[in-house]
């Protein structure tokens, strides 16, 4: 089939190619957006369409448990990672009374 | 089907990324989400689509959406300075990125012929399958992700603390 | 007593080593006496040597001690060589050496670096003895760089004023130039006969016929040359030694009249051979000596400083032996080198005890009257002076004779300059006497507080001068009834390696001789009569003189104003082209262009990159992105 019927048909493309724009919008708010936040949820994106490839991938070739087994642990990485990173958005907070992340730049040289 | 899904989180990211207010950012987030936890019922994984929804819109979004009440700043600021340099060079990174991604995934031979759809569909995951190969198979892995956890929680508590 | 003969300059080295390193802890006697002993016991070995020489075949002795040099082809040995020529000179040395040491020990008593000055003054006789003893050039060329060096150091003596450390910088520098004429010289002999020992030079070169050899040959002996006028300041290489006054009188005697600068004509005597062959130089070194006996004597006439009469009188008395040494009369030459020390040095040590009686005054115009208050100096003094001026019977008389005899058969316009330049050195002689000890004394104060100098002062002086007279028996010519001697006994020195080639004498018997003897005693006595007259009651006449040709007068006492053509013409321009040197190409080029602009640059470029150092993570994460892209792209190309 051409790829195009498979993308739109919910072929292994049309997931992978879903993936990957989930991850370059992501990456788009992380460079665009200055909102610290906001990049935060860029980030959290990203980790999802990296979800999508794996599990994708996972239906395609055989559909054992190891794809859902490591997506378990991407879930408990980006729960750890989304704690600790909004204890430091609050510390960003309180030090310099803003969350623009444009107005952090003490290492400017 | 797949397209409606595909969809429903392309647009959620992208208003996410084009949204000036903080909270409905947030619940664009929420949306995306609902959107792949979609796609993963189409890939004949509910469990996946179950944690999905629990642990990534019910529990990490919320805390996001907590942090935000808590700085109590729903918008963006306006910015120090205009940077049309980082502008106008993201997005046409973005853009080149995207652009790049389509036309890799669309040519590309070998995704082509694993999405030949000749094999049959394998069974639908089942929690009891997760939990026998995440507890025979994996078991090393799971109590790292514990590890990890109960330390991503000291260390958030660290971080946070006034005085120790 | 051969085994011991490499005493003779290793003693006055060893005597340096002491007074340099422990002469100030020790005290001024042990310093005299360590002094005096490193000399009085190489001139007793030198006479030794001498009659060792003279019953040896062929008046000669070779002691070599080792090979010093050997690469390739060449190989230099390190050894003395005793022949007539060179023993006679070590005696020169040592003798007239122990009298001014002795001299010194007056003269320098209440100096402050006493031990410092016999450092010098012994190690100078070092390399004296090396430069006459050494059997090889490179064994005498480090004697020739020694006593430059030893030069330097006692001219520049008072090192704390600005006169004198100039003073023996210029000395050294016009030696250096010199230097580097002996240096070509030795190369070219080098290539001309694959040695450097003097004795093979001379014997390869005798094997040559009189025709051949020209060339290279020519080239090396007016390189030597060239060196022999930068030691021994003949013209336009002399201006160094008025200045050179600075120093020490003592110091005046020993170097700049008897040993040092006749370095020269004992450097032309030893290779006497070589300059046989080459006519061309010959001429050269007559016409040179000639010129700067005649020139030295013009500037003499109007000096007043004491010490310079009698330096631009040694320039003088110089350029007449290498006259005689250019009309191949290099006996005569060397008689001449011989009476002149013994009656110049007496010159220069009567003029030291004149100023230290007056108290270090130097200028002739302020003295007077002194015949009465320094008898010894005065009487010693006449009589140096007798022997300068040529009176018939006194040394100086025979010797320069001789070479005014040559230098007629020569070129007789020779024979005008040398005979212009003696009544010239007559009448600046007298002057200087008349002016001293005549008269009223025109400083009062000075005047009475002149007293006789002691007698380590005054004995140097009478021995001085009984040998000024005595020394003309050396060369008692054949006319007079005597053989010239000292050219029998030194014949084997100056013929080494070839047939002995009398001076040619044709053109004029016995009668010529004597006429040119009468012609130039008349005018000699003539002129120094004359002078006495003028200046008997003082300068008065000169200042007179002054007023009426005052350009001539100014151009006479100002030494014809050379050193200041060498100041711009010479000096200005290397001065001036240092400066552009400097500025334009080490500031700019080396310093701006080599050095501060790479170092601009760098600092430039990473004053650009720094911009990339924003401090936000958004422009951090775009780079990456970016570079991820660039990887994608060619990775997936």
């Amino acid at each position: 089939m051409t790829s195009l019927t498979s993308i739109l048909s919910g072929g292994l493309q049309g997931y992978v190619l879903v993936a990957l724009l989930l991850f370059v919008i992501g990456l788009g708010a992380v460079l665009t957006r200055r909102s610290i936040l906001v990049q935060f949820m860029g980030v959290e994106l990203m980790l999802n369409a990296a979800n999508v490839a794996l599990l994708a991938f996972a239906r395609f070739r055989g559909g054992d448990a190891q794809g859902t087994v490591f997506y378990l642990f991407i879930i408990a990485v980006a729960a750890c990672e989304a704690a600790v990173g909004l204890a430091l958005v609050v510390g960003l907070y309180r030090h310099r009374q803003t969350t623009d992340t444009d107005r952090a730049d003490a290492l400017k040289q | 089907m797949f397209l409606i899904f595909a969809l429903i989180t392309l647009v959620g990211a992208v208003a996410l990324v084009l949204q000036r207010n903080l909270v409905v950012a947030g619940l664009c987030l929420v949306l995306s989400f609902m959107g792949v936890a979609g796609l993963f019922l189409l890939l004949l994984n509910p469990v996946a689509a179950a944690l999905q929804i629990i642990v990534y819109s019910g529990a990490i979004v919320v805390l996001l959406l907590f942090v935000i009440m808590l700085l109590n700043e729903h918008q963006e600021e306006p910015a120090q300075k205009a940077r049309p340099l980082q502008r106008w060079v993201s997005a046409a990174v973005i853009l080149v990125l995207g652009a790049g991604v389509v036309k890799l995934v669309a040519g590309s031979p070998v995704l082509r012929r694993l999405g030949g759809g000749s094999a049959p569909a394998p069974p639908a995951m089942t929690l009891g399958g997760l939990g026998d190969a995440l507890f025979s198979g994996h078991l090393l892995g799971f109590e790292v992700a514990g590890l990890l956890l109960l330390a991503a929680m000291v260390g958030a508590v660290a971080l946070v603390k006034r005085d120790l | 007593m051969l085994k011991l003969a490499w005493l003779i300059p290793v003693l006055p080295l060893l005597g340096a080593a002491f007074h340099g390193l422990l002469g100030r802890r020790l005290g001024k006697a042990a310093v005299t006496a360590v002094a005096l002993g490193c000399m009085l016991v190489p001139l007793a070995l030198a006479g030794l040597a001498l009659s060792a020489v003279q019953a040896a075949p062929g008046r000669r002795i070779d002691l070599p001690y080792f090979e010093w040099m050997a690469a390739g082809s060449m190989h230099v040995p390190f050894g003395l060589v005793l022949d007539s020529l060179s023993s006679v000179m070590a005696l020169v040395v040592t003798g007239i050496g122990t009298l001014i040491h002795l001299y010194s020990v007056g003269y320098m008593w209440e100096e402050e670096g006493y031990a410092r000055y016999f450092c010098y003054l012994n190690l100078f006789v070092f390399f004296m003895l090396t430069l006459v003893l050494g059997s090889s050039l490179p064994l005498l060329f480090v004697g020739w760089e020694g006593v430059g060096l030893c030069s330097y150091l006692l001219i520049g003596y008072y090192f704390d004023t600005e006169v004198a450390s100039a003073a023996g910088l210029k000395a050294f520098l016009f030696n250096r130039v010199g230097d580097l004429g002996m240096t070509m010289g030795m190369m070219a002999l080098f290539a001309a006969f694959g040695t450097l020992t003097v004795g093979e030079i001379l014997t390869r070169a005798g094997h040559l016929s009189p025709e051949a050899g020209f060339g290279v040959l020519t080239f090396a002996t007016l390189m030597m040359f060239v060196g022999a006028t930068g030691k021994s300041a003949q013209i336009p290489l002399y201006l160094w030694l008025p200045d050179a006054m600075a120093g020490p009188t003592p110091v005046s005697a020993l170097i700049h009249a008897a040993t040092m600068v006749t370095a020269g004509i004992y450097l032309i005597c030893r290779l006497a051979p070589l300059f046989l062959l080459t006519p061309i130089t010959l001429t050269a070194v007559a016409w040179v000596g000639g010129a700067t006996a005649l020139f030295a004597a013009v500037i003499g006439l109007f000096q007043r400083d004491i010490k310079k009469v009698l330096a631009y009188s040694t320039v003088s008395q110089l350029g007449y032996m290498f006259l005689g040494l250019g009309s191949a009369g290099f006996a005569a030459g060397f008689l001449h080198l011989f009476t002149h020390a013994w009656f110049k040095a007496l010159l220069f040590l009567g003029a030291g005890s004149v100023i230290h009686a007056m108290h270090h005054q130097q200028d002739l115009f302020r003295m007077g009257g002194l015949k009465a208050k320094l008898p010894v100096t005065f009487w010693t003094m006449v009589i140096a002076t007798l022997c300068i001026m040529g009176f018939p019977g006194t040394s100086g008389f025979f010797s320069k004779d001789e070479i005014l005899f040559l230098a007629w058969h020569k070129s007789p316009a020779l024979y005008a300059m040398g005979l212009l330049g003696a009544a010239c050195t007559a009448f600046y002689m007298w002057r200087l006497m008349a002016l001293a000890f005549w008269g009223e004394p025109r400083d009062h104060h000075a005047f009475d507080h002149a007293h006789e100098s002691p007698a380590t002062m005054t004995v140097p002086l009478a021995v001085l001068a009984v040998g000024a007279l005595l020394a003309g028996l050396l060369g008692l010519p054949r006319i007079w009834g005597g053989s010239f001697a000292i050219e029998g006994w030194l014949e084997p020195a100056l013929s080494y390696g070839r047939p002995f080639i009398e001076p040619s004498t044709e053109g004029g018997g016995a009668g010529l001789a004597w006429g040119l003897m009468a012609l130039s005693t008349t005018v000699a006595l003539a002129a120094g009569y004359i002078g006495f007259r003028i200046y008997r009651r003082g300068p008065a006449a000169e200042e007179a003189f002054a007023l009426r040709f005052p350009a001539l007068y100014r151009t006479l006492s100002s030494k014809f104003y050379v050193d200041e053509a060498v100041e711009a013409c010479i000096l200005a321009p290397a001065r001036w082209g240092g400066n552009l040197l400097w500025k334009a190409f080490d500031v700019i080029i080396i310093d701006g262009i080599g050095v501060n602009l790479p170092g601009a640059l760098t600092r430039a470029a990473g004053d650009v990159t720094v911009l990339a150092q924003t401090g936000r993570v958004r422009n951090y994460a775009l780079g990456m992105a970016i570079g991820a892209v660039l990887l994608l792209w060619i990775f997936l190309k």
